[in-house]
């Protein structure tokens, strides 16, 4: 994505502004992407004791109509790609939310060479879940954190990315070499 | 000198001489205006043959008179041939090769205009050959055995005729049209009155077979369609537009002149059949079993142009479909569905026209995205695909709608469901077309492709802009077609067509569409700016795509369906005909092996035996 | 004339509105029947308004962005032909059974129109599965009609609603009960719930057609549903249930309408494509004949 080509503004629709915060904290859609450990952790907020639908939370598997990615465990680099590549996907305003100690300082993989150790320094994290995977109750509290963080405006995780980017960029390269979207699409062309 | 033979004339003279003068411009340019006479004066006799009036021409040949006329039936019928013959010249116009493909195309206008305007039998049976001929050496000159098969259809469907006509003389003793109707009517009334009458069952039974089997096979109804899908694809493609728009509509007029002649006669011949005549029904299911096979055999075809032939042999099945309702309803939505059918079909053949002549290539998996680099054709292949898909304020929904009206109000409800499936599959085969075609990812050959050239496009606006016409404002067909049954079938003005059981007003549809869609554009335009992004930046769970991927389904699309129908699509009419043509070879080898076997003695036997036959019975 | 544009955008914004609480209904009463609680009534509103208020909007081109805009366009035009009720008759004199029957089905159209631009294979599988799914039901959905249409004799909507006014619903006739069965099957497909919902199929191939739309286009579509579910739920009490003769009586039809096909979508799983169309053929299109000629005699 060449950021120099967009030209977004953030003017604040100043009208209809307060009417589409409170839409935006009262329906926030995941996309459905289950990485690491965690994937096992999200069906048991959906089904019926901790059901997150209450608070209009919705799977949804195009990643253009949702907005919070949950990444709910390790990062290897093979999944760091798709992760970059579906996040730039997503339209703004856009929310991270990162379960387990994994992403935050490495948790128990710290000495591996296979996996990311700060994924706050590819991709930017607005709400972070300590635990080794954290139960359900504490995924509700950071949910709730992240529908008041977006109350109160502080949720600016896609801002950062699009005024960093450079930052951003360059440490998704130094990790997987330039253009690394043509060699690894190159890769998986045999398959098909 | 008299309108009819200028009309008649006009083409056959043009074609000779662009054929003679081979030179690139001047023969392109002596074609079109020997196709724009015919339509010339038909625009110049509509007002006097609105009001009732008759244009007759009588030619005596060698004992027998060619007679023509030109009235409202036969007006509608010839305004068909001329528009979409002139729209055909403006489109080989561009895709002509040499002037022998002008020659046959002006030589099978003039035959079917012939063939709507003639009167008595010997000026309908020889333009008919004409036509036939001439439509032959069209596809001869592109393929063989389509050819082939064509040829031999029409020519078993031809002397079919003439046995019948020649039967029609002897008993009648004339040619003419009007001299056979009065007597097939006293006759009508003496089987009526159970008094014996020239015409015995089982003869008339055997004319109707005849006439069926005739006219049939040039409509392309169901079990005779087998020569349309070779022949429609494999000839110079806006030759084709006139081809299925127009020739077919010959076979259907042959089923209008079988009516208006025979139908009280087989009325009381044949009875009746749960509440509706024998005759007519079987012209119905007939025309009802032609659209369902015929839409499904195209959604599951792979190359453009046979998809479309199949189409076509699918709408003319709607509309044998409204002449077997009987009604007077159902025989003015049938005209008004040969109308629009030509006019979008033409449209759709030019459209293919132009797609070949440009890219040269035939079948599906070959093409892709081509919307943004033939804009102007993309146009008008949406106006076409909006018209056969059926959808309202075009002129195919109109039509539609008066044969839903007509069939349900004759109470023949199957043949209304199957009129139902023919949309739905319509509908599926014409959006393979737009995605296989004109949307997803551009093969790399296909980069310097440019627009069609201009006389294409002429053509093209031409049959759009009268879609469009016959769409919002339906009446201005009703109002002439109700002039034929001398009362209004159809009421209503302009805009509103109203059939005593249904209304419909065209007018309102399309107004109300245009602010639907500024209410949603408005919608629309409040939200965020957007930004263009390419075809490959799309989501294929997270990994990333390059332009080497293909990302369209062009082959095997209906895959599902294929399945679905598997049992039914091993019987095929095709075939068939391909085993019965395999004996009739075989029956002819051993003929030829035991007879005619080169063997001096046999020979010498075969002339003492005719002697001794000749001698016994004494000359 | 100025009366009826005025009537027209009442009934728009209230058709819109009561749209969206439809939808709500659909989760809340599938959350019930699953032991949990559910999101409000009125979620669906709030998720189109938080698409309508994205920052940035992406675009395949031309007919990427009109397609959502024909078929909402076409949905609107569907409703405007309908005689809600004895005071809202809007448009209904100019179209009659068969245009609505058609209008109901040109969104289709619009959707598949922008999902084929959009170049991705996911929404080609799902612009496949879409037309093979309503080529399956035309057949029972046709035969549905026209026993309904020959039973009546007329095809003009106002006169069935008042034909229905005075000889009582059209379910107490045994053709046309049968008839009703028949298009209750087929109204599943139309609203694209379960079985028939093989064209979005969501964690199959992500959404279907919708895959790539998303900010103020998906909008657009989530309000083209809420306006086609209004105009389906109306076309079936008008054809069966014998119209209304306020909003209130229309609003409690529409809704019973509403519970028998979520109840039916939640208990069945979804049919892949040969299925459906060998079942639509089978036994729906059997008893859509039997109702046909039932009708007939």
């Amino acid at each position: 994505m060449e950021n120099n080509e967009i030209k977004y503004e953030l003017k604040e629709f100043k009208l209809f502004e307060p009417l589409f915060k409170w839409a935006r904290k009262k329906s926030l859609w995941i996309v459905a992407f289950c990485t690491g450990c965690g994937g096992i952790e999200m069906p048991p907020l959906a089904t019926a004791r901790y059901d997150f639908e209450r608070f209009g939370i919705m799977p949804n598997p195009a990643p253009r109509m949702a907005d919070l990615f949950l990444i709910t465990g390790y990062v290897t680099p093979k999944t760091l790609k798709r992760i970059i590549i579906t996040y730039e996907m997503m339209q703004d305003p856009k929310y991270v939310l990162i379960h387990g100690s994994c992403p935050i300082n490495g948790g128990v993989y710290w000495d591996s060479y296979n996996v990311v150790k700060q994924l706050d320094k590819y991709i930017p994290v607005d709400v972070a879940i300590a635990g080794c995977m954290p139960r359900p109750e504490s995924v509700m509290e950071g949910i709730l954190t992240i529908i008041r963080k977006i109350e109160e405006g502080t949720a600016d995780g896609w801002k950062r990315y699009k005024e960093n980017y450079e930052y951003y960029r360059k440490n998704q390269d130094e990790l997987f070499g330039e253009g690394w979207r043509e060699k690894d699409a190159k890769r998986w062309l045999a398959w098909l | 000198m008299n309108e009819i033979a200028i009309m008649l004339l006009a083409p056959i003279i043009a074609g000779v001489l662009a054929w003679l003068l081979d030179i690139k411009r001047v023969r392109e340019i002596v074609g079109v205006i020997g196709a724009a006479v015919p339509l010339i004066y038909i625009v110049q006799t509509y007002q006097s043959v609105f009001n009732g009036g008759t244009i007759n021409l009588d030619v005596p040949v060698g004992g027998f008179t060619l007679s023509f006329a030109l009235y409202n039936l036969t007006w509608f019928f010839a305004a068909i041939a001329a528009l979409l013959g002139f729209t055909m010249a403006l489109g080989m116009a561009s895709t002509s090769k040499d002037g022998y493909e002008w020659l046959f195309a002006l030589m099978s206008m003039t035959g079917v205009l012939g063939v709507f305007m003639a009167r008595e039998f010997v000026s309908f049976f020889l333009f008919w050959e004409l036509m036939t001929f001439a439509s032959f050496m069209m596809v001869l000159k592109y393929n063989r055995s389509a050819s082939l098969k064509y040829f031999i259809l029409s020519v078993i469907g031809a002397y079919a005729m003439l046995i019948a006509i020649g039967i029609l003389y002897a008993k009648t003793g004339s040619f003419e049209f009007s001299t056979i109707q009065q007597f097939m009517y006293q006759d009508a009334t003496k089987t009526a009155l159970g008094v014996k009458g020239a015409f015995g069952k089982s003869e008339t039974i055997l004319l109707y077979l005849l006439f069926l089997t005739a006219f049939g096979v040039k409509a392309g109804a169901f079990p005779l369609h087998v020569w349309a899908p070779d022949a429609y694809s494999e000839t110079n493609q806006s030759y084709t537009s006139f081809f299925s728009g127009v020739l077919s509509k010959a076979g259907v007029y042959g089923f209008v002149l079988l009516y208006s002649m025979m139908g009280i006669k087989l009325f009381y011949t044949l009875g009746t059949f749960g509440g509706h005549s024998l005759f007519a029904y079987t012209i119905a299911w007939i025309g009802a079993l032609t659209v369902v096979i015929a839409s499904f055999l195209a959604v599951l075809q792979e190359d453009i142009r046979k998809l479309f032939a199949y189409s076509s042999v699918g709408q003319v099945g709607y509309v044998l479909l409204g002449i077997g309702v009987g009604t007077q309803l159902g025989f003015e939505g049938a005209l008004f569905h040969a109308l629009s059918h030509a006019i979008f079909k033409g449209l759709f053949w030019l459209v293919v026209a132009a797609l070949i002549l440009q890219t040269g290539k035939t079948e599906f998996k070959d093409f892709g995205g081509l919307a943004k680099k033939m804009p102007i054709t993309f146009a008008f292949g949406l106006i076409a695909v909006l018209s056969l898909a059926g959808i309202p304020p075009l002129a195919g929904f109109a039509s539609k709608w008066i044969l839903y009206e007509a069939a349900i109000s004759a109470k023949m409800p199957l043949v209304a469901g199957a009129i139902f499936l023919g949309s739905g599959l319509a509908f599926a085969y014409v959006v393979r077309f737009l995605y296989a075609v004109w949307f997803g990812q551009m093969p790399s050959d296909l980069r310097n492709v440019k627009e069609a050239p201009l006389p294409l496009l002429l053509g093209m606006a031409l049959l759009g802009m009268l879609n469009l016409v016959f769409g919002i404002a339906p009446g201005l067909v009703t109002k002439f077609l109700n002039t034929i049954f001398g009362h209004e079938v159809i009421t209503g003005d302009i805009y509103t067509i109203n059939t005593g059981v249904g209304n419909y007003n065209a007018l309102m549809v399309a107004i109300c569409l245009v602010a639907g869609i500024v209410i949603a554009g408005v919608l629309f335009l409040y939200g965020a700016k957007t930004r263009k992004v390419e075809v490959n930046d799309t989501y294929q769970s997270g990994n990333p795509v390059t332009q080497d991927f293909n990302l369209s389904i062009r082959v095997h699309f209906y895959k599902p369906l294929e399945e679905a129908l598997s049992f039914w699509l091993r019987i095929s009419f095709d075939k068939l005909y391909t085993i019965i043509a395999k004996w009739v070879e075989d029956f002819a080898e051993v003929l030829k092996n035991a007879v005619y076997n080169g063997n001096v003695q046999s020979y010498a036997w075969y002339l003492g035996i005719i002697l001794l036959i000749l001698a016994l019975w004494g000359w | 004339m100025m009366n009826m544009i005025i009537q027209a955008v009442l009934i728009l914004i209230y058709a819109t509105f009561m749209g969206f609480i439809f939808m709500g209904i659909e989760r809340k009463t599938m959350a019930r029947i699953q032991r949990r609680i559910g999101p409000p009534l009125y979620q669906p509103l709030l998720d189109t308004l938080k698409l309508l208020g994205k920052r940035e909007s992406i675009t395949h081109g031309f007919i990427y962005d009109f397609g959502p805009i024909f078929a909402l366009g076409a949905s609107i035009l569907a409703l405007m032909f309908l005689p809600l009720t004895q005071n809202f008759q809007l448009f209904s004199s100019s179209g009659d059974l068969i245009v609505v029957a058609y209008l109901l089905e040109v969104p289709m159209l619009g959707i598949m129109l922008g999902a084929m631009s959009s170049g991705n294979p996911y929404s080609g599988v799902g612009v496949q599965r879409g037309l093979l799914t309503m080529v399956a039901m035309q057949l029972p959905y046709g035969l549905a009609l026209i026993a309904l249409v020959e039973h009546y004799g007329t095809f003009s909507l106002q006169e069935i609603v008042k034909a229905q006014q005075i000889a009582g619903w059209s379910i107490l006739v045994p053709a046309l009960l049968l008839a009703m069965i028949v298009f209750d099957i087929v109204f599943q497909a139309l609203l694209g719930l379960e079985p028939f919902d093989i064209t979005t199929a969501p964690a199959e191939i992500s959404m279907g057609p919708m895959v790539e739309y998303g900010g103020k286009q998906a909008a657009l579509l989530f309000t083209q549903h809420a306006v086609q579910l209004f105009a389906e739920t109306a076309f079936f009490v008008i054809l069966f249930l014998g119209g209304a003769n306020n909003l209130l009586e229309l609003l409690i039809k529409q809704i019973a309408v509403l519970f028998i096909a979520i109840f039916i979508a939640s208990i069945y799983p979804r049919f892949t494509i040969d299925q459906a169309a060998k079942f639509l053929w089978k036994w729906p299109t059997i008893m859509g004949i039997i109702a046909a000629l039932l009708a007939v005699l």
